[in-house]
């Protein structure tokens, strides 16, 4: 019995090791033959390519691809760089009829943790998923268009859905398009300068919050001023020393990271109206003595005790429970960070909600200048070389890209979630609105629309049938609206790995040491100091080559507008 | 009985060393088969992926394989030298290792032996069963309570200013000169009782007869401790010496990273901290690992080193 026992685990741990023997032997192979293997894909892709070609021209040019196909299944697999993206495919209406229409299943693949990890990872082994979702301020993505990882999105087009060009943007296309006259990836979130004139309800994402309550009992102050902004404060610090037992933090922030924190250098900046070139130069925005002003009044509050400890330590789960129990007074804010904590605040008392006021203003007294999305957009959608069926990603890029998909992901499917009204208007059902604005994580589960899957969105063509947003995060919408600028030409990226890129790293590493030393200094003079010091090792870091380089980038991205 | 196991003794059963190697091996041909697995395991995750140490001389490219990258000598390595952090991050591992070497490691030792005196077997376990737990909280989940608890209205300024020890509350975690305390305390609280425990096997390793002999010579306790637990147990400790030594330039990341923020970055940046930060987030792969294989190199002298030292002073030694 026992002798038998000790050979069955012998058995067990010689197959264990051949097996694991097999697995590093294959594991090897892949990565030697890996230049074969490109090869031969490529070889079958363009035997493919020319089957498909004929097909297209027996049946036409513009007949959308993904019609042709949706009997044919097809997996793909899908990267999304963010870790907080979640919802699955396939669960709900929305992606269960996507995957009807066009015969595309997909499987999000997202990162657990630091995202440029994951994605690091994914370039370094080759391994990159089939479709991809970058922030298009990623310096990878330039990285790998350049070493030829993705596939250009126009060739693909041509050669298997010419239905792609119709429903692409020409402005969009015209400033994604590369030096070598193609086009890699398709962004989401865009707006043309063009779109700027067009519409009068484009919003932007910053925006200076009050806690309505405590603003209304100390009067309603003006806070504009660096006098009125800290008188306010210690107003409210003095009357509402505590809230619900626990004590008030009169300023809040965002949270304090490597590189600063985007409250008090780039909100501010964009609230204080400091431009961003000077004299035909990209201009060292951080530098502007409005800044230094208004830097300075929060070092005076800090120095009083104003600034409190948690702003500079929390981390992003400590500030979501303390928005939702309404801990912060004031706060230069993203207003849709907030928008779950903001309804649980409304739910317990709807005077307890934080609003939209008149926030920071520069010595002048300038409009405030906030950037609505551009050109850019948010994200690039991109597919790579490792994908099998590129000509079923194409079809389904021009399914989302065009009319029927954005209907699709924003209002769901016609007739069960939305119908035209009696002015031929696209109206959501009442039932599926009033879900979607009081529990969106059921509303996600069971439809899927208003942007759910937002890779594709397309916020320009749903302003067409964009309602009003309701309370209580409409009015912190609806202030945006006059203050909003595009800033697309300068929106700029550097290649990774560059010298220049480098330096800005550096620079950015360096602020996000300094900026906390600044708020947390005794003195005014000690300050000035540490702001000196500051000055200096930018400039040895090579600030001046950086900011010729941006400049450079700045008109090259202007020439390509049409702005100069 | 002295020497414990832990120490490399001469290949002992030199008697069984009969038949040719061929037989020997078929002797032992189960035993063989399990060692080879290990030796495949470290193959494949230790020794291959060392390899890519050849990168920290390269400028390595995520979109390109290593053949391709250029060499560039020791660029990165002048490049970490020259570094603006260097002196800082030096400073920052050094200080808390040395900080864990002088008082978190003789702790352990000198709860075990504390440990080993009480009678009451009840009392006795319940006391190492509290003093593990804290070992089995990662510190991630670990550093998120820790965060609260120091904070300004946390409970540790609550204990402290009630008891009048503190007149105001401190930020802890928002000052950096408590960085280095902070990070000797929390470590050395998680990780007591369970350090203690190599100890505690050594010392139930020790021959009864000893004390019998002592207790009729008439030795008082601590007499019992100092000369004859403390001197058998020595082996473990200088073991146990050697390796922390080795591990000086290690911090312990998981803690660090979960402490650090940007108020307290000039006392919490360590070399561990500052390879993630470049290497993963920035993506300088080539850089990183230069500043990897550098404190690789370092800890192989250090080890080295004490071995030598204490091979010279004690007799005994890893290898």
């Amino acid at each position: 019995m026992k002798k038998q026992f000790k050979k069955g685990i012998v058995l067990l741990l010689a197959a264990t090791m051949v097996l694991s023997s097999v697995g590093c032997s294959k594991k090897k192979n892949d990565n030697n033959s890996k230049e074969n293997q490109t090869v031969t894909t490529e070889a079958t892709e363009t035997d493919a390519a020319t089957t498909e070609a004929t097909d297209t021209e027996q049946t036409g040019e513009a007949t959308p691809g993904w019609q042709e196909h949706a009997d044919e299944k097809v997996d793909f697999t899908w990267y999304i760089n963010f870790s907080w993206f979640t919802t699955p495919w396939g669960e709900n209406l929305v992606s269960k009829k996507i995957t009807e229409e066009t015969g595309c299943n997909i499987e999000f693949i997202v990162p657990a943790g630091n995202e440029a990890e994951k994605l690091n990872s994914l370039i370094a082994s080759d391994t990159l998923p089939d479709i991809l979702t970058i922030g298009w301020y990623e310096g990878q993505v330039n990285q790998i268009i350049e070493d030829g990882m993705v596939y250009a999105l126009d060739e693909l087009a041509k050669e298997y859905d010419p239905y792609w060009f119709t429903v692409a943007d020409e402005g969009r296309v015209g400033w994604f398009t590369k030096e070598d006259g193609h086009i890699y990836g398709y962004p989401n979130s865009s707006f043309s300068p063009a779109d700027y004139e067009k519409y009068d309800n484009i919003s932007s994402n910053q925006t200076f919050l009050v806690r309505k309550d405590i603003y209304e009992a100390i009067g309603s102050p003006d806070m504009t001023t660096p006098e009125g902004f800290k008188a306010a404060v210690k107003a409210a610090a003095e009357k509402f020393p505590e809230v619900n037992g626990q004590p008030l933090i009169p300023v809040g922030a965002h949270e304090f990271g490597a590189t600063g924190n985007v409250s008090f250098d780039q909100y501010l900046c964009n609230f204080l109206a400091i431009p961003y070139e000077k004299d035909g130069q990209y201009y060292d925005r951080y530098t502007d003595p409005e800044l230094v002003r208004w830097l300075k009044t929060f070092r005076e509050l800090c120095q009083d005790g104003y600034l409190v400890d948690d702003i500079f330590i929390d981390k992003r789960a400590q500030m979501e429970e303390k928005i939702a129990q309404g801990r912060y007074f004031c706060m230069l804010y993203q207003r849709t960070d907030l928008q779950d904590q903001e309804k649980i605040l409304y739910a317990n008392d709807p005077d307890s909600i934080y609003i939209a006021v008149d926030g920071p203003k520069n010595s002048k007294g300038d409009a405030y200048t906030l950037p609505g999305t551009g050109i850019n957009g948010w994200c690039v959608n991109m597919i790579s070389k490792n994908c099998k069926n590129p000509d079923r990603a194409i079809q389904l890029f021009s399914y989302l890209m065009s009319e029927h998909g954005q209907h699709m992901t924003w209002l769901g499917v016609e007739g069960e979630t939305w119908d035209y009204d009696a002015n031929g208007v696209e109206t959501m059902h009442d039932d599926v609105k009033e879900l979607c604005n009081t529990d969106r994580t059921a509303y996600d589960q069971k439809y899927g629309a208003d942007s759910t899957y937002w890779m594709f969105q397309d916020n320009a063509m749903a302003l067409k049938w964009a309602q009003p947003t309701p309370e209580p995060l409409g009015q912190m919408e609806r202030w945006t609206y006059p203050y909003v600028m595009t800033t697309s030409q300068y929106d700029i990226s550097l290649v990774a790995d560059s010298e220049e890129a480098d330096i800005k790293a550096k620079i950015d590493n360096e602020w996000g040491v300094v900026l906390p030393k600044l708020l947390l200094s005794g003195s005014e003079e000690e300050f000035d100091k540490i702001w000196n010091d500051f000055i200096q090792k930018r400039k040895d870091y090579g600030l001046d080559t950086l900011i010729e380089k941006q400049t450079e980038l700045m008109n090259e991205a202007k020439g390509k507008l049409g702005l100069q | 009985m002295a020497d414990t196991a832990m120490i490399a003794k001469q290949p002992k059963g030199r008697h069984k060393r009969k038949g040719n190697f061929k037989q020997r091996l078929l002797n032992q041909k189960y035993l063989q088969i399990m060692a080879l697995l290990g030796v495949l395991w470290m193959l494949v995750f230790n020794y291959i992926p060392m390899g890519g140490i050849v990168i920290a001389f390269k400028k390595f490219k995520i979109t390109k394989t290593i053949a391709e990258a250029p060499w560039v000598g020791l660029r990165y390595f002048k490049e970490f030298f020259a570094d603006d952090n260097f002196v800082n991050i030096m400073q920052n591992t050094l200080g808390i290792s040395l900080l864990k070497l002088l008082i978190g490691f003789p702790l352990p030792i000198i709860f075990a032996l504390l440990l080993n005196e009480i009678r009451n077997v009840k009392f006795k376990k319940l006391a190492q069963t509290i003093s593990y737990l804290p070992h089995f909280l990662s510190w991630v989940v670990l550093g998120g309570i820790l965060v609260t608890w120091l904070s300004k209205t946390g409970v540790v300024n609550d204990f402290l200013v009630s008891a009048h020890i503190l007149k105001e509350p401190v930020s802890f975690l928002g000052d950096p000169k408590y960085f280095w305390g902070l990070s000797l305390i929390s470590d050395s609280w998680k990780e007591l009782g369970w350090s203690a425990i190599i100890y505690l096997a050594a010392i139930a390793g020790v021959d009864q007869q000893m004390y019998e002999a002592a207790t009729v010579d008439g030795a008082t306790k601590m007499q019992k401790i100092l000369k004859i637990t403390l001197p058998s147990i020595t082996g473990t400790i200088a073991l146990m010496l050697i390796l922390q030594i080795s591990g000086l330039l290690n911090s312990n990341f998981d803690q660090i990273l979960i402490l650090k923020n940007q108020i307290n970055v000039s006392r919490s940046q360590v070399i561990d901290t500052y390879v993630y930060q470049v290497g993963m987030t920035m993506g300088k792969y080539s850089f990183a690992t230069a500043v990897g294989l550098f404190k690789s190199v370092i800890a192989l002298i250090l080890l080295f080193l004490a071995n030598k030292t204490s091979k010279k002073c004690l007799g005994r030694s890893l290898y």
